[in-house]
């Protein structure tokens, strides 16, 4: 009797149980690393604060403006330019999500714990997606209602004019993807100012490389840089990208579902 | 039995502090073998050289090849020294990229306390800090900046298209001032680094704010506080080296970088002598 307890296999856990513990230890790391809160605050800094200052300085030059410039004028993406500094610290944060994590070691206590790496990693970058969606879709409604009032008298848009809300959606999902990139980028790197150099190097260095070189084949890759996705919170077409709001947004997601599978890939291959 | 052993007062006399050249020596020798053995030491630079070197060929051959097909308004607007440091960006991005490394891998190994235990003159190991990573910064941006001007303005006369020659008036301040920017970049990414510590913020202040604020900056309409500080943001003073605009040349701008690095340096040393490594 004894011998066949000694075999006994353990109690089959369920998937939903397993993935749930998972999900509950990354969301622990995730929020006790001093790193989250400070990028989240420097987001949020840059974005809100941002398109109060945005709206402001522009509202003179509207008014001054021609009526072509007035035409062009975008009220929307005028107000959200803040993000092409925010994603810096979103996507940062992305980055050391994963490479803290490996810097620290603490990487093969969670393999131990959790062998199935794949369901590690989902959960990871589920666990992440959540946070900084919801923080950063607050943020852009913050953003937009704050940058409008500070337009106002000059053109500003309302959150039920066609187009807006998508585009202050838009701006979060924007974001969220820019994060997700970097985690991903964190699992092929590991170290983390090769991991900032790789992802910034795409986010912001490689459209204007494209930009610099005259041609169509240069000016046809250009609309499919990471920056595409910048489109989404724009209400009318910006002069460097023509695809749309939300085949640029597709363009940033492929980008995020490549560096992913690779990433599945190679978390489940390479030593810890 | 030796003297100097046997004499009675020297078990308690204190050794003569070394001189402080040879302090100094010691701090600059020490700092050099970090130096030269950090592993993106070899890398960075190599990037930022095939970007500076490579990247502006292909342009340049580009634009020359279209030469013959532009209007008269395009080629008034073509500039041939700007068109050779269009990718100017990237080798100040991994200059600065490079300087941070300097000191967070310090940071991120702990062997920063080593160095302060035995060298705790901080402000001198800072000192020592930036001398090298000023001259080799210095010493590679011209082997860079150099090459590519050679390079793209080669190719540029190659295509019978307008081209600048070494000699021109002014031009080797505006590629000497192109030296010293990267040089500046090197040394402000050093100073963030000792400020901030971590890899992830140093180099994502680096980028923020030798790339992007500038680029926010500029979209934003002129008025009177704006003309009066986005022209002295570190990056578009890096332009004017090349690009002489509202009176700011290569002289006043290099002076306006070096208010900036001091001003750092200022920062990173009090930040240094006064918290615990």
């Amino acid at each position: 009797m004894s011998a066949r307890a000694g075999t006994a296999s353990r109690p089959v856990i369920g998937l939903d149980l397993r993935l749930r513990a998972t999900a509950g230890s990354e969301w622990i790391k995730f929020r006790s690393v001093r790193s989250g809160p400070f990028a989240l605050s420097a987001t949020a800094l840059t974005v809100v604060v941002g398109a109060w200052l945005l709206g402001d300085a522009n509202r003179g030059s509207y008014l001054a403006a021609s009526p072509v410039g007035r035409a062009a004028f975008d009220p929307v993406f005028t107000v959200f330019q803040g993000i092409e500094l925010a994603q810096l610290f979103v996507g940062a944060l992305g980055v050391i999500t994963v490479t803290g994590e490996y810097a620290s070691g603490l990487i093969r206590g969670t393999f131990v714990a959790t062998p199935q790496r794949a369901q590690v990693l989902a959960m990871k970058a589920l666990v992440f997606a959540v946070v900084v969606w919801a923080c950063c879709t607050a943020m852009s409604f913050a953003a937009f209602f704050l940058g409008q009032s500070a337009l106002s008298p000059a053109k500003h848009a309302g959150i039920g004019d066609p187009g807006v809300l998508a585009a202050v959606f838009g701006a979060g999902l924007y974001l969220t993807l820019v994060g997700l990139l970097g985690l991903f980028i964190g699992v092929l790197v590991r170290r983390t100012p090769a991991a900032l150099a790789v992802l910034f190097g795409l986010l912001a260095v490689l459209p204007i490389v494209f930009a610099q070189i005259p041609g169509t084949i240069t000016k046809n890759l250009g609309e499919y840089t990471p920056d595409a996705g910048e489109q989404a919170y724009h209400l009318l077409p910006d002069g460097a990208y023509t695809l749309g709001p939300w085949a640029g947004l597709g363009v940033e997601a492929a980008y995020v579902v490549v560096a992913a599978l690779v990433a599945f890939a190679l978390i489940l291959r390479r030593d810890a | 039995m030796c003297p100097t052993i046997a004499a009675p007062n020297a078990g308690s006399a204190v050794p003569a502090p070394p001189a402080a050249y040879r302090r100094a020596g010691a701090a600059l020798g020490a700092e050099w073998i970090k130096l030269r053995s950090l592993r993106s030491m070899l890398l960075t630079p190599l990037l930022g050289a095939v970007a500076s070197i490579g990247l502006t060929a292909a342009a340049v051959k580009n634009n020359a090849a279209q030469w013959a097909h532009l209007d008269a308004v395009q080629r008034a607007r073509f500039d041939p020294l700007a068109l050779n440091f269009n990718f100017e960006v990237i080798g100040v991005l991994l200059f600065g990229v490079l300087g941070a490394l300097v000191a967070t891998n310090e940071y991120r190994s702990g062997l920063i306390r080593m160095t302060l235990a035995a060298t705790p003159q901080r402000g001198l190991v800072l000192a020592a800090k930036a001398v090298l990573v000023g001259l080799v910064s210095f010493a590679l941006a011209a082997v860079i900046v150099f090459t590519a001007f050679f390079t793209g303005q080669g190719i540029l006369s190659g295509h019978h298209a307008p081209h600048v020659s070494l000699g021109d008036h002014n031009m080797l301040a505006h590629l000497m001032g192109t030296v010293c920017y990267l040089t500046a970049a090197g040394l402000i990414g050093l100073f963030t680094g000792v400020l901030v510590r971590g890899a992830a913020a140093a180099v994502t202040c680096v980028f923020g704010f030798l790339l992007v604020l500038p680029l926010l900056a500029d979209d934003i309409t002129p008025d009177a506080v704006t003309r009066h500080t986005v022209p002295y943001l570190p990056a578009n003073l890096g332009v004017r080296m090349l690009q002489p605009y509202q009176g700011l040349r290569p002289g006043a701008a290099v002076a306006g970088l070096a208010a900036w690095v001091l001003v750092l340096a200022a920062a990173a040393a009090f930040s240094l002598r006064g918290r615990d490594a």
